[in-house]
């Protein structure tokens, strides 16, 4: 196992579209990280200059000790797990597994016992002697990872791993994954994992760290819990966290010296703690909350937005509101059995914001100015 | 994405130079190889191809110069192998050899293509008793050699009075005999998904409708590569009129240049190889014209197959 | 579709099965029916019973020596153009530029190639003072009689054939553009150099058809005619007395259309007992794609 660095990584196409710019990450050794972002992100073209199947237009990628940029994907110590499997079509399940080893000339006895151990540890021992073909997608991704653990490798890369998959069978594969991950962990064998997904309940539930791309850039990497609590800039506001928070532009003002923020006609106070840390006053600002972090009050409440109600959507435990507030559409998420009727179509509603769970975002510069100081 | 992880050498994990020193060289290894290639794929091209070139040349050349130079540029070019090869040594110029050839293909590409298509939409999109065994036999007269049919099929059209006439090179297509189009229809066909069809029959049409509204176009391009090729494989076909064709004023452009080789004096070949030239122009037009209906065609005939 | 009935699917291959009967089947039987006969146009057949056969396989020199020539012409043209339609094709397959441009130019033979047009074309080019003895002349060489010595003319038609590889190469080119790059990235990451990616993944991927060009390859040489007729007209000496060649002059100059009957069933025995060795070994040799059913 070893320790994974991207240092001003860059990919640039010979058409002069730069897709990759200047990237910096560190994997830590036995991490399991997941690169998620939007399509046209370069998560993916990020995994594959990392396997060596893409080539590196600038910067350095190290493996463990070793710089790799020269390397040939065989020989950087990696292994990868296909979004469409790439199982060998014309070999056995067996053979699929171990043609890596068969490649280097191990003798066969070693090849028969790593097959195997690889193939106890994912449940398709019965599947040895079967051809891709006749496997379902799940017993076939499963080979892939095997195929992937089988060579031991320093890195092991993940490109959409689930996508292709229905979405009971991908939830069933997310959590074999992950155990995957800690019983490797647990028996001294940690393994580096990159995994890049676009689904990002993939990347909450499966990753240490999570690094979030937009555009061939780095928004923000950290661990679920700070994704969410403090995202750094709206991109990842708004990226991470189902249904998506509520973003509208606003002014902030500080009459009395209290600050309050403005949408339209309506006002609304800033916790005192917020406040201070902004560096500003006054001026535009992005107004952020995440519909968990709305309440749903009657008309004319206090520090509350009043607004119309334009949907429901009645999940069972739970009931998506939509609220248009000056032309703007908010989205509240409220547990069915807070409200002591469900609201109608038109009805008029206030939507009071936890003090405490607002965020504010440079309009121009989207980055998160109520973080500073935390 | 490319993957273009075919460029790295292999390198030991030693040998460190600085990224850009290396960028440069593995780059030049590339170029290097990619001109190798180059070079091969182009003078083989060319070796292939010479023969062509050179007929065209030499169909301009005076007789003396063809058996002089290995060039295929005329010195002094003229255009007497054409006329008076357009003349023969008939009655008849080729321009009578070359409309009769048109007469032989124009009925037989259009026999071919209503007759194929007619048979595959039944092959690909109907189920009937005996279907199985029937597509059996389309698969084995595609590897059938024709030879232990061709002479009682002579037998049988001399029985019914069509020798010298073009009938026996018309009616065998016309009633989808020649099972490679049949085939390549047939595997088209199956790639193309039923939905429209039944939305036609939704609508109220019936098959022979369904067929001739929506899956005639949606085939077009196969459709096109099948006349195409058809065209091309009677433009050379020389057997068939060989057997079939004694009168001279019903020679195809085919049996007309084998007539010229026997009757003309060794010193005229700059006239035969003119009437070659021209016997190649319709083909080499329709080719060129036509490109990517051919490369489709047997692609999918021979790939999916 | 409800309501049809199970019957409509006759209408449309109607023609075929009409066909198929008229211009097949029944010729087929009938052809197999004439071996056994003396016919010369003239009377009815004749009932010979297997006298055709013994004869050929036993008193016919010409027999011998055309069936020689034609197995040495197939056993030659088909290995040689298959392997340079597969080697061209791979070349092809990297992304080149001018591939279209390539591929146009070494396909165009292939279809002027069987004319006789082009025939008549290389009858003059390996005449004695053509192109070809001027060309090796620039290099040095002494002129080879090619039409006069029975060895050479053979390689005369066989040039004809290989020279017109660009249809298999063309299959060959589509096929391996179809295998998934995908499986390539695998097996590089697995460690595989470019020889182990062209030996363990695009061969065994290809097999289906490369044996669908063997299948198809070896058919079309064993039932040559063109190309000797036209060119060498059997001669020298019957070096260039392909099978097909040898049919025709028995039926359509001697009008012995039992005994040619005869030679052309001996012919076919011959092209299905190798087809047949073909596909009973494809079983070892090619991997097939397709279904899920195994």
């Amino acid at each position: 196992m070893a320790e994974l660095q991207l240092k001003s990584v860059e990919k640039t196409y010979g058409s002069g579209f730069k897709a990759v710019h200047g990237i910096d990450l560190t994997v830590e050794e036995g991490e399991f990280m997941v690169l998620v972002g939007p399509s046209g992100c370069a998560k993916s073209t990020t995994l594959r200059m990392i396997a060596g199947l893409e080539t590196i237009t600038g910067g350095e990628i190290r493996i463990g000790e070793r710089v790799v940029n020269d390397l040939v994907p065989g020989k950087r110590g990696i292994a990868m797990v296909f979004q469409n499997y790439a199982l060998y079509p014309h070999m056995k399940v067996r053979n699929n597994l171990s043609f890596g080893l068969r490649l280097k000339g191990r003798p066969r006895p070693e090849i028969d016992g790593a097959t195997q151990d690889v193939s106890k540890v994912l449940e398709i021992e019965e599947l040895l002697e079967r051809l891709p073909k006749q496997l379902s997608g799940g017993q076939a991704q499963r080979v892939a990872v095997g195929r992937a653990l089988i060579k031991h490798p320093e890195v092991f890369l993940f490109d959409e791993p689930l996508s292709n998959l229905d979405a009971k069978l991908r939830a069933s594969m997310r959590v074999r994954i992950t155990d995957l991950h800690k019983r490797l962990k647990a028996e001294g064998r940690p393994a580096t994992v990159v995994y890049v997904t676009h689904d990002q309940v993939e990347a909450m539930t499966m990753g240490d760290r999570i690094c979030v791309m937009r555009e061939g850039h780095i928004m923000q990497v950290a661990d679920p819990v700070t994704l969410y609590e403090r995202p750094a800039n709206a991109f990842v506001a708004g990226f991470i966290g189902m249904p998506e928070m509520n973003l509208v532009d606003a002014i902030l003002t500080t009459p009395d010296g209290v600050p309050h923020l403005t949408l339209g006609d309506q006002t609304v106070k800033v916790p005192e703690g917020l406040g201070e840390r902004l560096g500003i006053t006054e001026g535009p600002v992005k107004f952020g909350i995440r519909p968990q972090h709305l309440d749903v009050c009657p008309p004319d409440t206090e520090n509350a937005l009043s607004g119309t109600v334009t949907t429901v959507e009645f999940l069972g435990h739970e009931i998506n509101l939509h609220v248009g507030v000056n032309g703007e559409s908010f989205v509240a998420v409220v547990a069915s059995d807070r409200l002591s009727a469900i609201p109608t179509r038109g009805e008029t509603v206030a939507l009071k914001p936890h003090g405490n769970r607002i965020h504010l975002f440079d309009r121009h510069s989207e980055e998160n100015i109520s973080l500073a100081g935390l | 994405m490319t993957a273009s992880f075919d460029l790295n050498p292999h390198r030991l994990l030693e040998k460190k130079e600085p990224a850009t020193a290396m960028e440069i060289k593995l780059r030049r290894r590339s170029r290097i190889s990619s001109a190798i290639r180059y070079g091969v794929l182009l003078v083989f091209g060319l070796i292939m191809l010479y023969p062509l070139i050179w007929l065209i040349g030499a169909s301009f050349k005076t007789n003396a110069e063809i058996f002089a130079s290995p060039s295929f540029w005329p010195s002094e070019p003229t255009l007497s192998g054409y006329i008076k090869g357009w003349q023969t040594s008939t009655p008849y110029t080729f321009g009578r050899f070359f409309w009769n050839t048109f007469l032989i293909i124009t009925p037989k590409v259009i026999g071919t293509a209503i007759s194929c298509t007619l048979v595959a939409y039944g092959f690909a999109r109907f189920e009937f008793p005996g279907k199985r065994i029937l597509f059996a036999t389309v698969i084995a007269t595609l590897l059938l050699p024709n030879v232990v049919t061709r002479i009682p099929q002579y037998l049988l059209f001399r029985d019914i009075g069509w020798l010298d006439s073009f009938l026996p090179l018309w009616v065998p297509s016309a009633v989808a005999g020649d099972a490679f189009f049949v085939f390549m229809l047939i595997q088209f066909l199956r790639a193309i998904p039923r939905d429209m069809e039944e939305a036609a029959r939704v609508d109220g049409a019936n098959t022979l409708q369904t067929l001739v509204y929506i899956v005639v176009p949606m085939l077009a391009p196969a459709i096109i590569s099948v006349c195409l090729f058809q065209f091309m494989w009677t433009m050379n076909d020389f057997l068939g009129p060989l057997i079939y064709i004694s009168s001279v004023d019903k020679y195809p452009v085919s049996l007309a240049l084998k007539l010229s080789i026997d009757t003309t004096e060794a010193f005229d070949w700059n006239q035969i190889l003119a009437m070659s030239v021209l016997a190649l122009a319709p083909s080499l037009t329709v080719f060129f014209l036509a490109q990517k209906y051919f490369i489709e065609g047997i692609s999918t005939g021979g790939v999916k197959g | 579709m409800g309501g049809d009935s199970k019957y409509l699917g006759y209408f449309y291959v109607a023609p075929y099965v009409a066909g198929l009967l008229l211009f097949t089947a029944f010729p087929f039987a009938a052809s197999f029916y004439l071996s056994f006969t003396d016919y010369d146009l003239l009377s009815t057949p004749g009932w010979t019973g297997l006298d055709n056969y013994i004869k050929l396989f036993t008193r016919d020199r010409t027999f011998d020596r055309s069936l020689t020539v034609t197995l040495l012409y197939v056993f030659m043209t088909v290995p040689v153009k298959l392997a340079f339609a597969l080697l061209i094709a791979v070349i092809l397959n990297y992304r080149l530029k001018a591939i279209n441009f390539f591929r146009t130019a070494y396909y165009v033979p292939s279809i002027l190639g069987g004319s006789i047009a082009i025939a008549v074309l290389w009858r003059y080019i390996f005449a004695q003072t053509g192109l070809v003895n001027m060309i090796i002349g620039v290099f040095g060489f002494e002129p080879i009689n090619w039409f006069g010595d029975p060895q050479n003319a053979l390689i005369t038609i066989t040039l004809l054939r290989c020279w017109q590889f660009g249809s298999a190469m063309v299959i060959f080119l589509a096929a391996l553009q179809s295998v998934d790059k995908s499986l390539y990235e695998a097996a590089s990451i697995d460690g595989a150099n470019p020889w182990h990616l062209f030996r363990y993944i695009t061969l065994p991927l290809i097999t289906p058809v490369i044996f669908f060009n063997l299948i198809m390859q070896t058919v079309q040489a064993f039932q040559e005619f063109n190309g000797p007729y036209i060119i060498t007209e059997g001669g020298p000496l019957k070096s260039t007395y392909l099978l097909p060649l040898y049919i025709y002059e028995k039926a359509f100059k001697s009008f012995d259309m039992g005994y040619a009957s005869t030679i052309a069933w001996a012919l076919f025995a011959i092209i299905m007992v190798l087809t047949l060795i073909a596909f009973w070994s494809s079983k070892k040799w090619v991997y097939y794609a397709g279904d899920k059913r195994s």
